[in-house]
């Protein structure tokens, strides 16, 4: 890791590697407790029993922001607050994902019109991983949210080296 | 007791400025003088008939001819309420930046308006004189401008943070580009309300027109004749 | 015998200590939601709290200005997200007040229904996350199994599990089925076992009363001077419930039911602990209303037929102003519209209840640990959707 990242050639020994390690980073992130608005009782509702979010190995939520990997944004986001969302997000240690959970942090929500403070969509703040819609996502949208960022997390390439192109960048962009 | 006993009663007490009861809507008002809000809703509380001992809600609205702010007091006593008003007219070419009315405060009375009154000062720049700590609570503490009036206009962006829709993100942002105007400099000969801007207008994938509300979907439009127009 | 010495304890020497200020900030696992508090505090005790909100505020008056007041149905889900029902019913009735109508019979006992069902789910999620606050994370997963039912009963009339856009001025947008409401009773049987369950979680728990008695005492007199309703009110020996004392739905008169007051139990009346067991008999209350008024659902519409003609385009009340106030799971909230005969009020404010329980918070949390703070923040019960809206 470090100094050996993107370093080896892209050859079958190296890849099982990576999916190796790509399999233990999915099976272990570990989301932020944040909750701004209703989006938060619908995340509460899949850290719960019924939909128990733990079985996916994200269901350890740190409350403070340099221990997590995945930061979930459910909720409006205004002026005051997206300063403070800014300033979680530095805090969080690379390798770090962002979730933006509801209609109001993909685009604004029901606020996009007439709402004077609100910011039109978190992803003018923090870039996001995932884009999870919905007034509020159903648990299961979240968790559906939730397996593909760990989709995209064990196709990350830690040690092999490969030249791709654009077709198959454009195809692993999700 | 109803509104009408309640009246007669606050008017009888001794306190000056109160009007009359305006009974043209469903809940009959008094109008107060805005030196008399403070002695009248004392003695409103005081009072053993009366005790009018919960400030349920101040709120301020903006009419076109007044800043009227409205007072609701309720009784746990005595199971009745009643609304009070204190009006300031508005002078001439009172607008959201120059005009910001003045009330005392009743934060002395019922602490329970410290909160709300605030609000309003936040909101409406309804100034309460006299309130121990007047300062905004809802919006941030540098905000400019009272957003509730009617002449208010919708900033783009508020201490780099984008509030516009079609804004660039901060992370896309070239750091040697200068940062973007603040829409709040209002250029000669603009008018005063502006609207918030409207969607952006991107002609859809698919090629089909939408629709804005209040208008019937075209009929036999044809899919691809409506793909470039918005 | 100088080595004994140095260790011995030298009570002329003073200590030095220095006034902290302490932010508990917007991301706390603890505020529920985004609630900034400073602290300024001398060692663990707390000497002055000033409460920061606006986090959470979006421009919902505003709005109200601008849409129609159907489309503002929604906007009052979002401002306490947990009782959504009950927020839609004071604009509902608020709206119906101005237009001078009433929804019809059938759809009166379906909304007392569902407003007490959406207590009891919000009920729920105050003695869940009032344990993790304590420490205690298991009420929090019984709390959401109960939970997750009554969401699935409220899904099937409105379509959504939490913010229904359900009860609107004029009845209710949707019939419930035919096993709707056996189904409701036989949830009403099943709740009753799991609330003796939470019983021996947290009610008597002798860790959560240590915590929870004697902190945060809210006098009468304090209480009714900060506006303070609800729980909260009735926790300090307050017997005021607007759905027995002024009814705004008439069906609160025809049913049989109590108004669970503190009694200072465990400790001084109005602490925390009565807040706590307030809400927890409460739950109970709303199931004997709900059993009730199963029973009495008669046939009918659902919505009043000449405002079903009138939202083929938005209403328009004609010039007036009208205030109402509703008992919700946290207080008493209230709306009051001015409309200016558009198709949009010229004011529409809320009132929110946790607005005004939250203001009492910078009387309550001096002179108490941050701990205890932190037990009185939960038991006040706020959502920051409605401090803000």
């Amino acid at each position: 890791m470090g100094v050996m990242n993107n370093s080896l050639p892209d050859i079958g020994p190296v890849r099982a590697v990576d999916s190796a390690i790509g399999w233990g980073r999915k099976s272990s992130i570990w989301p932020m407790t944040f909750g701004i608005a209703c989006c938060a009782i619908e995340m509460m509702a899949v850290y719960a029993a019924t939909f128990d979010l733990d079985r996916f190995g994200a269901g350890v939520p740190r409350a403070t922001p340099r221990q997590s990997d995945l930061i979930i944004v459910p909720g409006t986001v205004n002026a005051k607050m997206a300063v403070r969302v800014r300033r979680l997000y530095d805090q969080m240690a690379e390798p770090r994902y962002v979730i933006a959970m509801g209609a109001c942090v993909c685009g604004g929500g029901p606020y996009v019109k007439w709402g004077y403070n609100t910011v039109k969509g978190v992803h003018k703040v923090i870039p996001v991983d995932i884009f999870v819609p919905g007034c509020p996502p159903r648990p299961e949208a979240l968790m559906d949210g939730i397996l593909k960022l760990r989709e995209k997390v064990s196709r990350e390439e830690v040690f092999a080296r490969r030249v791709r192109t654009a077709r198959e960048l454009d195809a692993r962009s999700i | 007791m109803d509104e009408a006993a309640l009246h007669a009663r606050l008017a009888a007490s001794g306190v000056p400025g109160i009007g009359a009861l305006d009974r043209s809507v469903k809940d009959p008002f008094v109008v107060v003088e805005p030196t008399s809000i403070v002695p009248a809703l004392t003695w409103l509380r005081d009072d053993p008939a009366c005790r009018l001992e919960m400030l349920h809600n101040l709120t301020a609205v903006e009419r076109p001819e007044a800043i009227e702010v409205v007072y609701h007091v309720c009784s746990l006593a005595h199971h009745h309420a009643l609304v009070l008003k204190v009006r300031c007219p508005r002078p001439e070419g009172g607008t959201h930046e120059t005009w910001l009315p003045e009330v005392p405060s009743v934060a002395g009375v019922h602490p329970a308006a410290n909160w709300h009154e605030r609000e309003q000062w936040d909101l409406l720049g309804v100034r309460f004189t006299g309130h121990p700590d007047l300062r905004r609570i809802l919006l941030p503490e540098e905000w400019i401008g009272h957003p509730l009036r009617k002449d208010y206009v919708y900033p783009t962006e508020h201490g780099g943070i984008p509030l516009e829709l079609d804004a660039v993100p901060l992370y896309e942002r070239d750091p040697a580009s200068p940062p973007p105007p603040s829409g709040r400099v209002r250029k000669a000969g603009e008018p005063l309300f502006q609207p918030p801007a409207p969607f952006s207008s991107r002609p859809l994938a698919s090629g089909g027109r939408t629709v804005e509300p209040g208008e019937a979907p075209a009929g036999g439009d044809g899919a691809g004749a409506g793909g470039g127009e918005h | 015998m100088e080595a004994l010495e140095l260790y011995a304890v030298d009570d002329s020497r003073e200590v030095y200590t220095e006034e902290l200020k302490l932010n508990l900030g917007p991301q706390h696992p603890s505020t529920h939601g985004v609630l900034r508090v400073e602290l300024k505090m001398d060692g663990e005790i707390i000497t002055g709290a000033r409460a920061d909100i606006g986090y959470l505020h979006r421009c919902a008056e505003k709005i109200g200005e601008n849409v129609s007041y159907l489309q503002f149905t929604p906007y009052t889900d979002r401002m306490d997200y947990l009782a959504a029902c009950n927020n839609e019913l004071a604009w509902s009735l608020t709206v119906e007040k101005l237009l001078g109508v009433e929804a019809p019979e059938r759809a009166q006992w379906l909304r007392v229904i569902v407003c007490e069902l959406n207590r009891i789910a919000s009920h729920l999620i105050a003695f869940g996350t009032y344990g993790i606050d304590m420490g205690a994370n298991t009420p929090f997963f019984y709390a959401f199994r109960e939970r997750e039912l009554i969401l699935a009963l409220l899904e099937r009339p409105s379509g959504q599990r939490m913010l229904y856009n359900y009860v609107r001025p004029g009845g209710v947008a949707h019939d419930i089925d035919e096993t709707w409401l056996d189904d409701v009773l036989r949830f009403c049987d099943h709740f009753e076992k799991m609330w003796a369950e939470y019983n021996t979680l947290l009610t008597h728990n002798r860790i959560f009363i240590g915590r929870t008695a004697n902190i945060g005492v809210l006098p009468k007199e304090v209480a009714i001077a900060f506006g303070v309703t609800g729980p909260s009110l009735r926790a300090s020996g307050v017997r005021w419930d607007l759905r027995r004392d002024v009814p705004y739905l008439w069906p609160y008169g025809e049913l049989e039911f109590d108004v669970p007051v503190g009694e200072g139990t465990h400790g001084t009346l109005g602490d925390c602990w009565d807040r706590y067991w307030v809400r927890m008999r409460e739950m109970m209350e709303s199931i004997r209303i709900i059993r009730q008024a199963c029973r009495r659902v008669p046939s009918g519409d659902f919505m009043d037929k000449n405002l079903i003609k009138i939202y083929k385009s938005p209403i328009k009340p004609g010039p007036g102003e009208a205030y109402l106030r509703t008992e919700n799971p946290r207080g008493e909230l209230g709306f009051y519209i001015v409309a200016a005969g558009g198709t949009s009020p010229l004011r529409c404010r809320a009132r929110g209840p946790s607005f005004c329980n939250l203001s009492v918070l910078e009387t309550l949390l001096p002179g108490c640990m941050i701990a205890d703070g932190v037990a009185i923040i939960g038991s006040l019960d706020i959502v920051l959707g409605e401090v803000d809206r």
